[in-house]
């Protein structure tokens, strides 16, 4: 686990990026609600529009990259990227930069959201530095382009080792390696042998491998078969996203990244260009993201006293936003929630 | 017997290959009712052995499908996990240069689904993409796999796409990828479509990132008309639609190039642990040989087993347990030839 700068009072500093597009009312939100529950944290707010650098190629701005590394733990809104052309993706630059090899994205029915499944509660544990996100891509003569994935046994290890050592940690029962070693037989294979490996340090968690299309075609089917699930970059992009349209969509489902030099919570939606400036997001995403990050923390009283209050305002259905069929704001949403923690 | 002789057109040679799984029980429920309604169809039987490294009867199977023009297939196992054995499905495809699989998804109102009434069309690039089996270890524990995306085969997959859905009165086609992220491959495919898109005015385009598109297919399904995608992503959304629609036992797919086809179920799944147990659902590899009999021209016998199908499916419903019911594969079989000229 990363270290955490602590301070004589007890406050955390974190850092916080509000982001682009939805992320600012997002991430106001969460700070109202924190603020309300007393959560022992301080805010470091940084801005990560691209800025061009020395070399001359668009990145993360220095401010944001140092208060990353001073805090080592950081909350997250979405980073706008822009299609088809232009600089490489920031979260990918941030996820880089730090390190953070495991991207943690449980996907859990709630109380309230009515959706055509119940009882989902999986967990996709993405690898979160290379494969299809290498950025390595060229055309060679006209019209014939390669992209090239990237697979180590490092990284491969450690992600398959944090899947199973989070299995352990949080009493689940089962990883899924998730993978298409029928075809990439190279690359999938190498990750898949690397889960086999660590599979046989965790004899208390059982393991089982899919391929990637059989559990697209099971999970829609029958979503409890799944427990843990761990694979490379691309696959575990896909299937978190498609987990969370099972429990009532983006609006939903958080996520964490975790690293050997810090963790950066974030929600796995994007800026949602269409709503931005509306006070019409929901925030649950980001705030659930928060509340990963306070257990990240241990600050585990805080993180269950927010979840409660958040959980009570979804179950009770009132104030819920439009993603979730309501007609709620945004800051609507959130007062709900701070009403219920007084 | 009701049913009448074929007197027009030839009879058709067709290879079979039957594959690994359930495929050889299916292939013979295909068989007893191409002989019961007397379908004008020879099928040259090719078995494939999964257990060997060598590719000497792919390349014989590829060899009679160049022949005949057309194959029924299973799925087709590759056994061993050595890297220079390339996956013979992939080989298939490729060689006899299949560019294009279109799956077609339509909700059974007798299979009870979540979601009712999904009528989509997936067509995937069929030869290219992630599947291109190009691998190989820089330093040890270091690999690289290629994707490549070339503008050529772009281009047919996206006009087979757009003809495909001006001739069959489609409204729209969504193209999906993950160009933010590959941006020139992906990138090259997504600008090639729409492109593409403008020559076909009459039909609405647009584009969605694929984990996107999973997420608002599981929640939102009917937003969707004909989806165009790379091979990878095909293969996802197949499954993810397959699974909506009541899993990997009822639809069935076509691969096509300029000059060979092959029909196979959907998901293209081989189903080891229900084979020979009498349980594996017939319909998609029946729905195949409706495919490939339409695509021969055979319209008629095509249709009395369409029919056959759909009322047991909808009105009798004999189904076997991954849709639900109580049916074995034989009882299944059994009941579409009972329905056969009676619907
Ligand atoms: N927190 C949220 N609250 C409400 N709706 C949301 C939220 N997040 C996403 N959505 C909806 O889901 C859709 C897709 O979301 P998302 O922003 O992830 O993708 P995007 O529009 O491609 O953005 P980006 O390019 O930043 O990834 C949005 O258009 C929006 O309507
Ligand atoms: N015709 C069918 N009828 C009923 N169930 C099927 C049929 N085909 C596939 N399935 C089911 O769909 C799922 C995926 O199929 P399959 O067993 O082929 O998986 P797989 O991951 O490809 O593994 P394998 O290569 O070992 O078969 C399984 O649960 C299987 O039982
Ligand atoms: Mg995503
Ligand atoms: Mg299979």
């Amino acid at each position: 686990r990363a270290g955490t700068a602590q301070y004589s009072t007890g406050v955390r500093k974190v850092t916080l990026i509000p982001g682009h597009g939805i992320g600012p009312e997002i991430t106001v939100a969460v700070q109202k609600i924190f603020e309300a529950a007393k959560v022992p944290i301080e805010w470091d707010e940084v801005d990560v529009t691209a800025v061009r650098g020395p070399d001359g190629k668009f990145g993360i701005p220095q401010r944001a990259i140092d208060s990353v590394n001073e805090n080592k733990i950081g909350l997250k809104g979405p980073l706008m990227t822009p299609v088809g052309k232009g600089y490489r993706s920031l979260n990918l630059a941030l996820r880089k930069e730090f390190d953070l090899y495991a991207n943690v994205r449980p996907c859990k029915s709630l109380d309230g959201i009515k959706t055509l499944y119940d009882n989902v509660d999986v967990v996709t544990i993405r690898e979160n530095t290379e494969g299809e996100y290498s950025g390595i891509e060229h055309e060679i003569v006209d019209g014939v382009v390669q992209s090239i994935k990237l697979i180590t046994e490092e990284a491969s290890k450690r992600v398959a080792q944090f899947a199973f050592q989070f299995a352990r940690d949080n009493k689940r029962k089962k990883v899924t390696a998730v993978h298409k070693a029928n075809i990439m037989r190279m690359s999938d294979g190498l990750f898949l042998r690397c889960c086999r490996d660590l599979a046989t340090q965790y004899p208390d968690v059982k393991f089982e491998e899919r391929y990637l299309d059989t559990v697209c075609l099971n999970m829609v089917q029958d979503p409890s078969k799944f427990d843990v699930l761990v694979m490379p970059n691309l696959y575990g992009d896909i299937m978190s996203d498609m987990c969370s349209g099972l429990v009532g969509g983006l609006g939903l489902t958080p996520s964490g990244n975790i690293g050997k030099n810090g963790a950066l919570f974030e929600s796995v939606h994007g800026t949602a260009p269409d709503i931005a400036g509306k006070d019409m997001a929901n925030p649950t995403a980001l705030l659930l993201s928060a509340i990963m990050m306070l257990r990240h923390l241990q600050l585990n009283e805080h993180a269950d006293k927010v979840q409660n209050a958040c959980y009570e305002v979804l179950r009770e259905g009132k104030s819920l936003t439009g993603d979730l069929g309501g007609t709620g704001k945004c800051s609507e949403y959130t007062n709900a929630i701070i009403s219920k923690l007084n | 017997k009701l049913i009448p002789v074929a007197q027009y057109g030839g009879r058709h040679a067709v290879t079979m290959l039957p594959g690994g799984g359930i495929g050889p029980e299916c292939m013979g429920y295909v068989r007893d009712i191409f002989k019961y309604i007397g379908a004008p169809v020879d099928f040259e039987l090719v078995d494939i052995d999964p257990n060997v490294d060598n590719d000497d009867d792919v390349q014989y199977a590829i060899t009679t499908i160049k022949r005949n023009g057309v194959g029924l297939k299973g799925n087709i196992e590759t056994k061993s996990e050595a890297a220079y054995v390339t996956s013979r499905n992939v080989a298939l495809r490729n060689e006899l240069d299949m560019y294009a699989y279109v799956l077609n998804c339509k909700s059974y109102p007798g299979v009870s689904t979540r979601h009712k009434d999904i009528d989509v069309v997936i067509i995937r690039q069929n030869t290219e993409g992630e599947y291109a089996m190009l691998e190989h270890e820089s330093v040890r524990g270091v690999i690289e796999s290629m994707k490549v995306v070339t503008a050529s085969n772009s281009e047919r997959v996206a006009r087979f796409a757009f003809e495909f859905a001006k001739r069959n009165g489609r409204k729209k086609v969504t193209t999906v990828h993950k160009a933010n992220i590959m941006k020139l491959s992906d990138g090259l495919f997504l600008e090639t479509s729409r492109r593409l898109a403008e020559e076909y005015p009459e039909i609405e385009h647009n584009d969605m990132i694929i984990d996107n598109c999973c997420m608002q297919l599981v929640a939102r399904p009917h937003q969707f008309d004909v989806m165009l995608m790379t091979n990878l992503y095909g293969s996802i959304v197949s499954n993810v639609v397959c699974g909506l629609l009541g899993g990997a036992g009822l639809l069935s797919g076509r691969n096509y190039g300029d000059h060979y086809a092959v029909f196979e179920p959907g998901t293209r799944n081989t189903g080891t642990a229900i084979a020979g147990k009498n349980i594996a659902n017939p319909i998609a590899m029946i729905n195949a040989s409706v495919d490939m009999l339409e695509h021969l021209g055979h319209h008629f016998h095509a249709d009395l087993i369409r029919r056959a199908v759909n009322k047991t499916i909808n009105v009798d419903k004999v189904l076997t347990p991954d849709v639900g019911g109580t049916a074995s594969s034989s009882e299944v079989v059994n009941n579409i030839m009972g329905n056969i000229g009676r619907c």
